[in-house]
């Protein structure tokens, strides 16, 4: 177990691990992000990117095939793509167009090749393409009323290698989930579904990352629940919900991530405790733990 | 700031606390339009889609509107009208919303004021408890559910004029702060029964004359006041526990200051708006100034958070607008002039202004989109977590790592051993 500390002047809102583990990129208030080389047991900073005007709340690693890029959102209403070449690392690329906060920032399955999605406090997501030859073409459109908290991509299915659809989750202040799918012929996004189930804001969603016998989306919420959702496998595409644990969490649920294998749910709440949960055989959920330091 | 929304009147009023709010607005006293007209009205608009739900004439003029949290039967809340007559009137939000009759929604009509009614507020704590003020220091205290015997708070010990703002305490229930025209601010008890302390703050360009004043969201000690004197339009902020000063002085308002929000689920936010026609962002914990917005074409003479939709804020003006706006906007400013629809109207002419875009860099989040933990799986089973210390603003990571998902439950045993 490795614990950093002090790594920034303020708040640390994300720290994410890159496709082999090696590297940490972290974001904070202080308007910065680092990037950490891990082995073992040792962490180095190896460097700082500064160029938010604001805080910083998430990173995203591309794939590997892609190079070496990571992309933040911050507070500033601002993407920005980062890249390491030859050790050297410089913001390649800005994307600037929401009103307000950034709050959440993906990459998408590589498949799709370097699409990224973002989630705005002024109520709208965009997703960007950049395309090989260097221009890009962002789609955005309105998903939640006062703001979009999270968004998380649907995996690809592999065994529908010639019918790929982009589709992904979205959370927001309006105490909902939606599910959107990529209409080509409109070139836009359009509601798959509605996950009804919160109370209040819904902070955090995770679609599973790997293809099981069914889809699963985690969405954690201001009103203290985690509820998970699996589509039906009637062909009926009906989304069925479960809630984590029949009691409520003591305060808010920040976050919710899916292991690789997508069988390990790793929940954070304002109590600062992290639990994980798997499902049993009988398709309920029960705790596998929780993580103390 | 995005525009959400702009409702064309001269009026003041109340958000619902909704998390999709509504306001109320009412025909506000002491204004006219082009017209002369002596016409009130009362409306409900649902600020997200811009449709008016509700729109009523009624016959008098108002100083003040207030909508409480939805209690008992009346699940939509109440809705409480300062009259310039003296009269403070009663609705049920959610009888004018589904029968659209005034005379079916009136929960109350009282006539206990002697003078105009000036300022109310429901009790955040308690809803069915409401404070009124009026002129002559009139203040009263009524309990909703038995609307015809209002108490006076007690014996004041600082001299009362026309009582401007009233505030409850968000902390403690008995306890409430008036300001108005004699230039102190009250603290009341109601369990004392008397005014326990006031506040007054002369500097070196003169008295302020304190007529609003606002509660720390969670501190019961803790409170702000603002001058409307144009001489000095300061904003002061103030821990009870000593009176004697002011804890941070905030300059920034070239004009007297009219309206004060604290923001409930953000302490470092403070919106203040004013005769210099300008609305301001503050952070009253440090006592700095964190922006502007755009200015009015006449006095900005109330300013509010949205209770349950702090995103969104309400202002409205002598200029003849309610302008509902986010709290951010990252977009580059624009250079816009606000025009009246008919140039030859000379009462539009004078009201016309150059708007100067805001100086706007709010880098200060609001606290509602700072998480306080984190966590992401990546390769091989590592679990990487954060945790913020919200206080002291540190912050520590963790990686751990599950070996494989058979093992979680013994591996996160072997970890909290």
């Amino acid at each position: 177990m490795v614990t950093i500390g002090d790594a920034h002047d303020d708040l640390i809102h994300d720290a994410v691990l890159d496709y082999y583990g090696k590297r940490l990129a972290t974001c904070s208030s202080d308007k910065t992000i680092k990037i950490f080389e891990v082995d073992g047991d040792k962490h180095t900073l190896v460097e700082t990117l500064r160029g938010h005007d604001g805080p910083v709340w998430q990173v995203s690693w591309a794939h590997p095939k892609f190079g070496i890029i990571l992309a933040s959102a911050s507070y500033d209403g601002k993407v920005l793509i980062w890249q390491e070449q030859n050790g050297q690392w410089s913001n390649i690329a800005e994307h600037a167009v929401h009103q307000s906060s950034v709050n959440s920032v993906s990459w998408a399955p590589h498949e799709f090749g370097a699409v990224l999605l973002c989630a705005s406090s002024d109520g709208t997501v965009s997703v960007v393409d950049f395309k090989d030859d260097g221009t890009t073409s962002p789609i955005v459109f309105k998903a939640h009323e006062i703001g979009v908290n999270a968004a998380s991509w649907a995996p690809v299915d592999t065994n529908k290698k010639d019918q790929q659809v982009r589709r992904f989750v979205t959370g927001g202040c309006d105490d909902l989930a939606k599910i959107w799918r990529f209409d080509a012929q409109a070139n836009t996004y359009i509601q798959e579904a509605i996950l009804e189930g919160h109370t209040d804001w819904v902070r955090d969603v995770a679609w599973s990352p790997s293809l099981l016998l069914r889809s699963y989306i985690a969405t954690a919420s201001q009103d203290h629940s985690v509820i998970v959702w699996t589509q039906k496998s009637d062909g009926s595409g009906a989304w069925e919900k479960q809630l984590l644990q029949a009691e409520k969490f003591p305060d808010v649920v920040w976050r919710a991530s899916w292991s690789l294998s997508g069988n390990v749910l790793a929940i954070s709440g304002g109590d600062n405790k992290i639990t994980l949960w798997k499902e049993n055989l009988k398709g309920a959920w029960e705790s596998a733990g929780e993580v103390e330091q | 700031m995005v525009k959400v929304h702009e409702i064309k009147s001269t009026s003041t009023f109340a958000w619902s606390s909704d998390k999709k709010p509504l306001l109320v607005t009412g025909t506000v006293a002491g204004a006219v339009d082009a017209n002369f007209s002596s016409a009130s009205t009362l409306e409900i608009t649902d600020v997200l889609t811009k449709t008016t739900l509700f729109s009523t004439s009624i016959d008098a003029k108002l100083h003040a509107l207030d909508w409480s949290a939805p209690f008992e039967s009346y699940t939509r809340g109440l809705i409480a009208g300062a009259f310039e007559n003296g009269i403070v009137h009663l609705w049920d939000a959610a009888e004018l919303l589904s029968s659209q009759d005034l005379a079916k929604a009136i929960v109350s009509k009282s006539e206990h004021h002697t003078g105009p009614v000036r300022a109310l507020q429901f009790n955040p704590l308690q809803p069915y408890v409401l404070a009124t003020t009026g002129s002559r220091g009139e203040i009263f205290v009524w309990d909703t559910k038995k609307l015809s015997a209002p108490f006076r708070p007690g014996q004041a010990m600082s001299p009362m004029e026309d009582v401007t703002c009233v505030a409850w305490n968000n902390s403690v229930p008995h306890i409430f702060a008036t300001a108005g025209s004699s230039g102190f601010a009250s603290i009341w008890d109601l369990k004392a029964k008397r005014e326990v302390l006031h506040l007054s703050y002369s500097g070196a360009s003169g008295r302020a004359n304190l007529a609003t004043v606002a509660w720390h969201p969670t501190q019961s000690t803790k409170l702000v006041t603002a001058s409307d004197n144009d001489g000095t339009p300061l904003i002061l902020t103030w821990d009870l526990r000593n009176a004697n000063a002011p804890e941070k002085i905030m300059e920034g308002h070239t004009k007297g200051v009219l309206s004060l929000d604290w923001c409930k689920q953000d302490p470092e936010l403070l919106l203040s708006s004013g005769k210099d026609n300008c609305t301001s962002l503050w952070n009253p914990i440090a006592g700095t100034k964190l922006g502007e917005y755009p200015t009015t074409a006449n006095w900005a003479f109330k300013t509010r958070f949205a209770p349950a939709a702090p995103d969104l804020f309400a202002t409205a003006s002598f200029d003849g607008t309610i302008s509902v706006q986010t709290l951010q906007d990252t977009l580059e400013p624009v250079s816009t002039r606000v025009k009246s629809t008919n140039e030859d109207d000379f009462w539009s002419q004078i009201s016309t202004t150059d708007t100067q875009q805001p100086q706007f860099a709010v880098k200060q989040a609001p606290r509602w989109l700072k998480n306080s933990v984190a966590v992401s799986f990546g390769f091989g089973g590592k679990l990487v977590i954060v945790k913020n210390n919200m206080d002291d603003k540190t912050a520590k990571i963790v990686l751990a790592k599950i070996p494989s998902s058979d093992e979680v439950r013994s591996a996160t045993e072997k970890l909290s051993s």
